[in-house]
């Protein structure tokens, strides 16, 4: 199932290192891809850096944007037993789709394999993720990419999470929930269009707060 | 953009990530349980959040007859069904 998700962000890969070199240059382009792994940042990045942007409003944006993991290591913090180490390894992989990919087969197990089960789908797929968006960029880079693959690939996430929102979602109070959070997002999104990326976890922190059966 | 920014963006990046999975306890079970609230919304919210436009509009046709299909194979909750209904969707989109 991550297959998809991968071929994805490898396309939006070759988008970035394609828009990116002008701004980065062809080895920092790569490199960023390598060191900081974050498709929605790097191409905040490039459009502030194509706005003319400094350092402090890119360490800004970087700070907003950075603001969902708080939430999603929050997230996934009880569902993963493994020692610190391995946490810190972890955690460079988690990002949407990968928390998506592993939070969904966690808890898809018994409780007691829903650690193991987490941490392997986050590395898995992390790794994936992470191989697609590197070799991407390079292609990028290099001039290379195919436009009918990347118009494809924007339609691979908002289908993965519906996909993962159904699996998420088996009680009437989490229907009403996730509905919920959708239609907040959709008015914070219509509203701020710059911050619609943030939205999703303002409106799902939000939705989660009243008490309920699940 | 020099390299000691990129590095810094980096940091700040990897940073977000360790902060709540690396260095926080296990949260206490009132908080677990919010935080178990929160994996369906937040799914359902990135899609929709991937659904708009930095003009304050929808994005074009394809991708919202894909969403639009897997919407509809969703009640199944099946994550491969969502996917089909995706495909089915933006093959329409396409078309039209």
């Amino acid at each position: 199932m991550a297959i998809p998700a991968a071929a994805a962000i490898g396309a939006f890969g070759t988008i970035y290192g394609a828009a990116a070199r002008t701004f980065l240059g062809v080895p920092l382009t790569v490199v960023s891809s390598i060191i900081v792994f974050s498709g929605s940042l790097q191409f905040t990045m490039v459009a502030l850096l194509a706005a003319g942007a400094g350092t402090i409003p890119l360490l800004l944006a970087a700070c907003v944007l950075n603001l969902r993991h708080l939430v999603l290591g929050a997230v996934m913090r009880p569902r993963i037993e493994a020692r610190l180490a391995r946490r810190a390894l972890l955690a460079f992989f988690l990002v949407d789709e990968t928390f998506g990919f592993s939070v969904a087969a966690g808890d898809a197990q018994p409780r007691e394999h829903r650690g193991a089960v987490t941490e392997r789908t986050l590395l898995a797929t992390g790794v994936a993720c992470y191989a697609a968006w590197i070799i991407g960029t390079v292609i990028g880079v290099l001039g290379g990419g195919l436009p009918g693959v990347e118009r494809m690939a924007g339609a691979v996430f908002p289908v993965l999470f519906i996909g993962l929102a159904a699996m998420a979602t088996a009680t009437r109070s989490q229907l009403v929930r996730t509905l919920a959070a959708a239609a907040l997002t959709i008015a914070f999104g219509l509203a701020l269009p710059d911050w619609r990326m943030v939205a999703p976890i303002v409106a799902g922190v939000l939705v989660a707060l009243p008490a309920g059966d699940g | 953009m020099s390299a000691l920014s990129l590095v810094l963006v980096a940091l700040l990046t990897y940073a977000s990530r360790a902060v709540s999975l690396v260095l926080l306890p296990r949260p206490n079970p009132r908080i677990e349980a919010v935080l178990a609230r929160i994996p369906g919304p937040i799914f359902a919210s990135l899609a929709a959040a991937m659904l708009l436009t930095d003009v304050r509009s929808f994005v074009a046709g394809p991708t919202l007859w894909a969403a639009g299909g897997a919407l509809l194979a969703s009640p199944a909750r099946s994550l491969l069904g969502c996917l089909l209904g995706g495909a089915i969707g933006y093959a329409i989109g396409v078309l039209l």
